[in-house]
């Protein structure tokens, strides 16, 4: 019976995207008690998530057309290798995040809490939001499911309702609406242009023409805008840092990566014929440049939550190193298209690590009642999983081997070299010797000798114990490294392999 | 059969980071039944690999790129050394620490340090060196640093510092070459084709400078010293057993497995290699002169001893390598045995300095008696086994027409007589206070270990001539894989 | 008997292996002392010639050979230390550090042996450091100051020999196809550093023989030595350095130069300790001068016999060395003996050391005239001949100058006679008369009746004659020894200059820790300009031109 579930005429995808949906509604129906409703409904979408990817494994990249409508007047879904892993690494985050907020946001007998209400919708929503930003092959419902997310990703920040979260989250909700905006107008000046909103028909007809140009130049900065990236982060940290625990472990390990994601469809699927070397240069500039200014803002930071919020932003700038160094693995290595693989690993490694270093920090500041970095002296004997857990992490985003994050800086660094642009090669080893200095000087923090012991709150194991297992799956995607390898190559995008021209 | 070797220490590490603090009883028999349950296997394979039965398995990491563990003749030898010495170090620990707090972080981060140095011995691919290399990094800072106070936070940092710029290099020197040639297996006599001069002697001094800094070449040696602060067994791990010899371990791997002498010798590295070696034997004895504490003076002592090590695998003679590798079991012997005995005078006799030594003959006549074996094997006088190495050593240098080296080795013994035969004069020929009242050595295990090693490093160098001494053993490998 | 061989040799060296394990555990290690040396003694005696003992696993190959050489040593070592351990075993009855004496005792014994049985170079060299190391423990026993200063110049001196000594051991070895001395030997005349080699091989054999410029550590070790010890130290450990020369040095003889160089060396040696020998009040310094000198003549007639090939070289200078060991330790014990007994034992002690002192100088019938005939043949006639013949000279003064502070040496209370001091003491000078003239004959090539002859006997008197009207002179004439040398002469000066190098290296050490505190002290650097464009990012007025910038860079990118 197992096959034929496979086959290529059953929608996963379009699963990935209703089930979600239609837990949040249940979860508005049932009010208070939507928590019992979050472990089936998150392990559900995990295993829809899975199913997917193992359609994509065994018949390759399809498309599905909703509703029976082809385009040009039809929306299709793509799944194929890059949505399916990102489907697979959000369903395992959000579970992570499922299952430690599930005793967090309990509804007190006293009064109804907003947050005990709207977390879990948000949640669920943010979550459908995601897994259609991966799938959609249509740029307009790519706005609308980017919609969807920032929407909800900004009511997730707000909902302890604190003085500087909410000012944070205002600051938020303009920069990702000014980037939603400045995408929608990229999106109009296509469609005037080609008549046409389907990746697959734009880039049969794209040519690189002023006004496709103009429509991909303003895209991007508006998708860098949502991204986060260098001169535009500013709004990220202290979001992260305000938003409660599970919210921003979300926002930081899955969000911020869809308008990511975005772009990278955008040039490699769409307008790989538009872009020019000098593009790829600047895309890596931009990324070399949130490296080392991250590192090092996140060196000064004495909130530890601040301190994860800006490694974000300089893991965000591995990313855009990818654009200049695609269509560079010279012949020697048995494998193609390094930066590429490199780069989508780097953000498959970079979701559990982060999540699970978010959950580990949110615990210790629980214990210790403290968010700066000081009081944390000497946790490690508190809360020793949670500190292994935020260790684990740590190494996975120094990109330290044995984890994933290693072997995303392998390939980075073998295509770099391989096409000689050893400045990128640079970049990326001093990103992992900032990240070493600003990590273990949070590390070195837990194994401090405290001079009296700090008074601590309990902490449940059980919650430590999910960041680890986090942590642990962004160690394993090092270990087990082949099988995502795979995955990632199935309906790769030619530009991939030859590179942004 | 080289997982198996693996996990004795990895499951055992992994259990006790769930064991409670206070299961001390279960921490001890886990740790001693992973180092016997290693020391087994690996006299399993001794005999098997000596009949040449080739043990090997293969994960894929990426299409083309494998974690390969492979057991050859070189890996046994690091592997024999690691395995005697961490199940006499855990059994030393134990005593040493006694009621210590953190004792299962302790003891799990130094399972997991043993098992970074048993992979990095059964490494067959530069990657999968790289990757316990970095292990071995991860695992042994937190022992560093595990006393908590700011002096060995300090050293944490400064350990750090060094030994993560060192892996950023290495990583950048071992992807540049296999960006050029795919991914390297270690093959007997290399097999790196079709790359240019320049590019090669460039990444071989990357490859050297990154494996350099845990082999403490002269500038890039400031993190041991400083790692003195850490509790005795963790410096006698990081200096006879460990780390120091991963760094070694690897430029020979380099030298032998990667490069191949004749294409070394080609491209002209051996020499300056050498020199380096050579400037580091010398300038690290010369500072051990000056050190008034006993560890930090031994810790110097390290750094010029690793380097005889380099020095005879860059000289490439078949001597001076079998000189070489003997000594990366000889020093290991020997090295282990004065940290033991150090260790166990601060511990039972808060002695720190050196002038603090005076009439420990009396006291703790069996710890005195170890550590002058230890001293008098590291000047290099006969039958203990420094004299072997450095002999094979001068001999291998003469006969690859180096002859400085022979005044290198002179010199540096003249220095080791300079900084060891005080201390050993201290113990046994000046009366010391009278408030050390004798019978002081107890426990019986804190001082057992440093008397066997004693005994070992006594008898490897009296029985050299055996097969399977670690000479013959070291002529074995010579033999069967790099005589040109 | 071929079984048996192998099996004694192992003997010889297993015997004082084994008591050093006994010696610190037991009550009362002195008792020993006299039986460690007594397996060896009976393998010399006992065990047929040439018989070889081979284990491979030992120590890079160890091999044992007893060839009349090794079994003449053998012999000679072994009594003393036979006869010295039971004098040991009284002298230092009540004293403290027993223990520790006995295992230094031991462990130097072992060398000993090693070194006289070695066959392969890394043997010799492995217990030449073991008998080096381990004197130190005797030289060092009375624990007072000036023993540990001598300690202190014999050891750097013993390290820097032992040093120098294996370095051109390996320059020797590389060449030579294995570690037997023939092939190190062939391998030093034909290898490119053979004037390297040979230096190290002096230099190393040079400070245990006591040649003059790295003699300064024998004036002051041996007297500082307990008498037993210091005994056995000029007996027979200093001719271990003989033994090295005789195995090692090519047989063909060294380069010519060389073999002037090492015979002017030698000859200046033996002056040299019978002038300073002279100007010594102490018995037992008297007597290390000319252990000196002694072992200074041996090697010049070493040298300049092996370069002329004249037969029998070194069995010449193995019947000196024995005859010149058991005169020595007699007489070092003779020291012991007088300080212990009464005035009635007095008189025949003093006779019966005149004997051996005047034999050493070659009395006519004694072993010593045997022996000096012997060494004279292999001289030659040309100048090495006639020094050696005039040294002699010297000898027999400096023999005379001994026996007179001797005499005048305090004793004990008229009746008191230590048995235990005179029975070992005795058995020594008999030995020291008796034994050259017994396997004299078959080492010289000459019957015992040619020291007989008229031509022997005149040869042998006329040196001693001569000195002992010089010192009929001086007594007559009343004159004092102007100059008094202070023991170990040069080292004097060494330790001056040595002092003010290590003061200088001292303060260039301090300058340079100071230097190299400054340097650390590097200002952080401040990033505060990073927090202030960090904040001006977040505000809008920034935040928004920005974007529009990033979009327009895109753009101007893609349309280049």
């Amino acid at each position: 019976m197992l096959p034929d579930l496979l086959a290529v005429g059953v929608p996963w995808a379009v699963a990935s995207i209703v089930l979600p949906l239609a837990v949040a509604l249940a979860a508005i129906a049932l009010g208070p008690h939507a928590r019992h409703l979050v472990l089936p409904g998150a392990l559900l979408g995990a295993v829809i998530a899975l199913a997917a990817a193992a359609q994509v494994l065994a018949h390759g990249a399809w498309h599905h057309a909703v509703g029976g409508w082809l385009p040009p007047l039809g929306i299709r879904l793509r799944l194929d290798g890059l949505a399916a892993s990102f489907l697979v690494a959000t369903a395992v985050v959000a579970c992570g995040v499922a299952g430690f907020s599930r005793r967090l946001f309990e509804p007190s007998a006293r009064r109804e809490t907003r947050a005990g209400f709207a977390f879990w919708p948000l949640f669920f929503v943010m979550w459908a939001g995601l897994n259609a930003v991966f799938l959609g092959a249509d740029l307009f419902n790519l706005y609308v499911a980017l919609e969807l997310l920032t929407l909800t990703a900004v009511a997730m920040v707000a909902l302890d309702g604190k003085a500087e979260t909410l000012a944070a989250a205002i600051r938020y909700l303009l920069f990702a609406l000014l980037g939603s905006l400045a995408y929608l107008l990229g999106v109009a000046l296509l469609y005037a242009r080609y008549g046409a909103l389907d990746l697959g028909l734009l880039r049969a007809a794209a040519v690189p023409d002023a006004i496709t140009l103009a429509a991909g130049a303003i895209m991007t900065a508006g998708l860098m805008a949502k991204t986060a990236i260098f001169p535009l982060h500013g709004w990220l940290p202290p979001a992260h840092a305000g938003a409660p625990t599970p919210a921003s472990a979300m926002l930081s390990a899955l969000v911020v990566k869809a308008s990511f994601y975005l772009i990278a469809r955008l040039w490699f699927d769409v307008l790989p014929a538009a872009a020019t070397v000098e593009t790829s240069q600047l895309f890596g500039a931009l990324g070399a440049g949130a490296i080392v200014f991250g590192s090092l803002l996140a060196l000064r930071q004495e909130q530890l939550k601040l301190v994860i919020a800006y490694s974000t932003v300089a893991q965000l700038g591995y990313l855009f190193l990818m654009f200049p160094l695609t269509g560079s693995a010279a012949a020697p290595q048995p494998w193609a298209a390094a930066a590429w693989t490199g780069g989508m690993f780097h953000a498959l490694a970079h979701a559990p690590a982060k999540a699970a270093m978010f959950l580990a920090a949110g615990l210790m500041i629980k214990a210790c009642g403290d968010g700066r970095l000081a009081p944390l002296a000497g946790i490690g004997r508190d809360l020793p999983i949670a500190c292994f857990a935020f260790g684990l992490a740590a190494v996975s985003l120094m990109g330290l081997p044995p984890s994933g994050g290693f072997t995303a800086k392998y390939l980075l660094l073998t295509a770099a070299l391989a096409s000689g642009q050893w400045w990128w090669a640079l970049a990326i080893l001093a990103g992992g010797l900032l990240a070493a200095a600003y990590l273990f000087r949070v590390l070195n923090r837990f194994l401090i000798a405290p001079a009296e012991a700090a008074p601590r709150v309990a902490v449940a194991r059980r919650d430590q114990a999910i960041a680890l297992a986090l942590a642990g799956v962004s160690i394993l995607l090092g270990l087990a490294s082949l099988v995502p390898y795979q995955l990632l190559q199935i309906g790769r995008p030619a530009a991939a392999v030859g590179g942004l021209s | 059969m080289p997982v198996l070797v693996l996990s004795t220490s990895l499951v055992p590490a992994i259990v006790i980071f769930f064991l409670a603090e206070a299961q001390q009883r279960t921490r001890t028999l886990v740790n001693i039944a992973g180092a016997l349950a290693k020391l087994a296997l690996v006299a399993v394979m001794l005999d098997g690999v000596a009949l040449g039965v080739a043990y090997e398995t293969r994960l894929g990491l990426l299409p083309g790129l494998d974690l390969l563990l492979r057991v050859d003749a070189l890996a046994l030898l690091f592997l024999t050394l690691s395995a005697f010495l961490w199940l006499l170090t855990t059994i030393y620990a134990i005593s040493y620490l006694g009621q210590g707090p953190h004792l299962s972080r302790f003891f799990g981060f130094f399972s997991l340090c043993v098992a970074a140095t048993t992979g990095i011995a059964l490494s067959g691919t530069l990657v999968t060196f790289f990757i316990f290399y970095e292990l071995l990094t991860l695992s042994t800072w937190p022992l560093v640093v595990h006393q908590g106070d700011a002096r060995s936070i300090a050293a944490g940092r400064r350990y750090l510092a060094y030994t993560l710029a060192g892996s950023a290099v290495l990583l950048l020197g071992i992807v540049w070459l296999e960006s050029r040639t795919g991914p390297v297996e270690f093959t007997v006599r290399g097999s790196l084709a079709g790359v240019d001069a320049p590019t090669l002697q460039a990444v071989f001094c990357l490859l050297v400078a990154g494996l350099g800094v845990k082999t403490a070449l002269v500038p890039l040696h400031g993190w041991l010293p400083a790692a003195m602060v850490a509790p005795a067994p963790v410096s006698a791990l990081l200096h006879a057993v460990a780390v120091v010899k991963a760094g070694a371990f690897g430029i020979v791997r380099i030298i032998y497995d990667v490069y191949g002498t004749t294409l070394l010798h080609e491209l002209s590295l051996g020499i300056p290699l050498a020199a380096v070696a050579a400037f580091t034997v010398i300038y690290g004895s010369a500072r051990a002169l000056q050190q008034d504490d006993i560890k930090r003076r031994l810790a110097f002592s390290t750094v010029s001893q690793v380097s005889y090590i380099v020095l005879g695998a860059s000289l490439f003679g078949p001597y001076s390598t079998i000189g070489g590798l003997a000594h990366l079991v000889h020093q290991g012997l020997m090295k282990i045995t004065l940290f033991f005995c150090a260790g166990a005078l601060a511990e039972r006799l808060h002695v720190h300095k050196v002038r603090e030594l005076d009439g420990i003959g009396r006291t703790m006549p069996w710890t005195a008696a170890a550590f002058t074996v230890g001293a008098l094997g590291m000047i290099g006088v006969p039958p203990i086994a420094g004299f072997v190495s450095k002999w094979y050593l001068g001999l291998g240098g003469v006969q690859a027409g180096h002859v400085w080296v022979v005044l290198v080795l002179a010199g540096s013994s003249l220095l080791n007589a300079g900084y060891f035969l005080p201390l050993i004069y201290r113990a046994w020929f000046v009366p010391g206070a009278m408030d050390r009242a004798p019978g002081r050595e107890r426990p019986f295990w804190l001082i057992a270990p440093a008397v066997i090693t004693a005994l070992a490093s006594l008898g490897v160098g009296a029985l050299a001539g055996l097969a399977m001494s670690p000479l013959g053993w070291a002529t074995l490998i010579v033999e069967r894989n790099y005589t040109p | 008997m071929s079984r048996t061989g192998p099996l004694l040799l192992w003997l010889t060296f297993a015997g004082p292996l084994a008591m050093i394990a006994v010696a610190p555990l037991s009550r009362r290690p002195l008792r020993l002392l006299p039986w460690a040396a007594v397996p060896g003694l009976a393998t010399a005696l006992l065990a047929p010639l040439d018989i070889a003992m081979e284990q491979p696993a030992v120590l890079l190959g160890l091999h044992l050979r007893l060839d009349r050489m090794a079994a003449v040593f053998l012999a000679f070592g072994s009594l003393l230390w036979v006869l010295a351990g039971a004098y040991a075993q009284s002298y230092l009855a009540g004293s403290g550090h027993a223990r520790s004496f006995a295992v230094f005792w031991l462990l130097t014994l072992a060398g000993l042996l090693g070194v006289v049985l070695a066959a392969d170079v890394v043997t010799l060299y492995a217990a030449f450091s073991l008998m080096s190391l381990a004197t130190f423990g005797l030289v060092i026993h009375d624990r007072t100051a000036s023993a540990r200063r001598a300690g202190l110049v014999y050891i750097v001196l013993a390290v820097l020999g032992e040093i120098t000594l294996v370095a051109a051991l390996m320059l020797a070895a590389s060449g030579a196809d294995s570690l037997l001395f023939a092939d190190v030997s062939a391998a030093v005349a034909r290898s490119p550093w053979s004037t390297a080699i040979l230096a190290g091989l002096l230099v190393g054999f040079g400070i245990k023989v006591g040649l003059v410029p790295l003699h300064v550590w024998l004036p002051l070790a041996h007297p500082e030595a307990p008498t037993p010890a210091s005994a056995v130290l000029s007996g027979v450990i200093v001719k271990a350095g003989i033994i090295g020369l005789m195995r090692l040095v090519p047989a063909d003889g060294m380069p010519d130069a060389w073999t002037e160089m090492v015979v002017v060396l030698g000859v200046v040696t033996a002056y040299y300790g019978v002038l300073v020998g002279l100007t010594q009040t102490d018995a037992k310094a008297i007597l290390a001068y000319s252990t000196l000198s002694q072992m200074g003549l041996l090697v010049a007639v070493l040298a300049s016999g092996l370069a002329a090939k004249a037969a029998g070289t070194l069995d010449a200078v193995t019947l000196y060395a024995s005859h010149h060991g058991l005169a020595k330790g007699a007489l070092f014990l003779a020291i012991g003996v007088v300080a212990a007994c009464g005035a009635r034992w007095r008189g025949p002690v003093l006779v019966v050391t005149a004997l051996a002192a005047l034999a050493i100088a070659g009395l006519p019938l004694s072993g010593g005239a045997f022996a000096k005939l012997a060494i004279k043949d292999v001289a030659g006639a040309g100048a090495t001949g006639t020094l050696v013949a005039v040294s002699a000279v010297g000898t027999a003064l400096l023999m005379l100058r001994f026996l007179q502070v001797l005499s005048r040496a305090p004793g004990k209370p008229a009746e008191t006679a230590n048995w235990g001091l005179l029975v070992p003491w005795a058995a020594a000078a008999a030995a020291a008369f008796a034994v050259p003239v017994l396997w004299g004959p078959d080492l010289a090539g000459k019957p015992a009746a040619a020291a007989m002859s008229v031509h022997g006997l005149w040869t042998a008197a006329w040196p001693i004659l001569f000195a002992l009207a010089a010192a009929v002179f001086v007594l007559w004439r009343r004159w004092r020894i102007p100059l008094a040398i202070p023991r170990g002469d040069l080292v004097v000066l060494g330790e001056t200059l040595l002092r003010r190098i290590g003061a200088g290296l001292g303060r260039l050490n301090a300058r340079l820790a100071r230097l190299f505190q400054r340097r650390r002290r590097w200002p952080a650097p401040s990033f505060d300009g990073l927090d202030t464009l960090e904040a001006a990012l977040r505000r809008w007025n920034l935040a928004g031109p920005a974007l529009v910038l990033v979009a327009a860079l895109i753009a101007i990118a893609l349309t280049i």
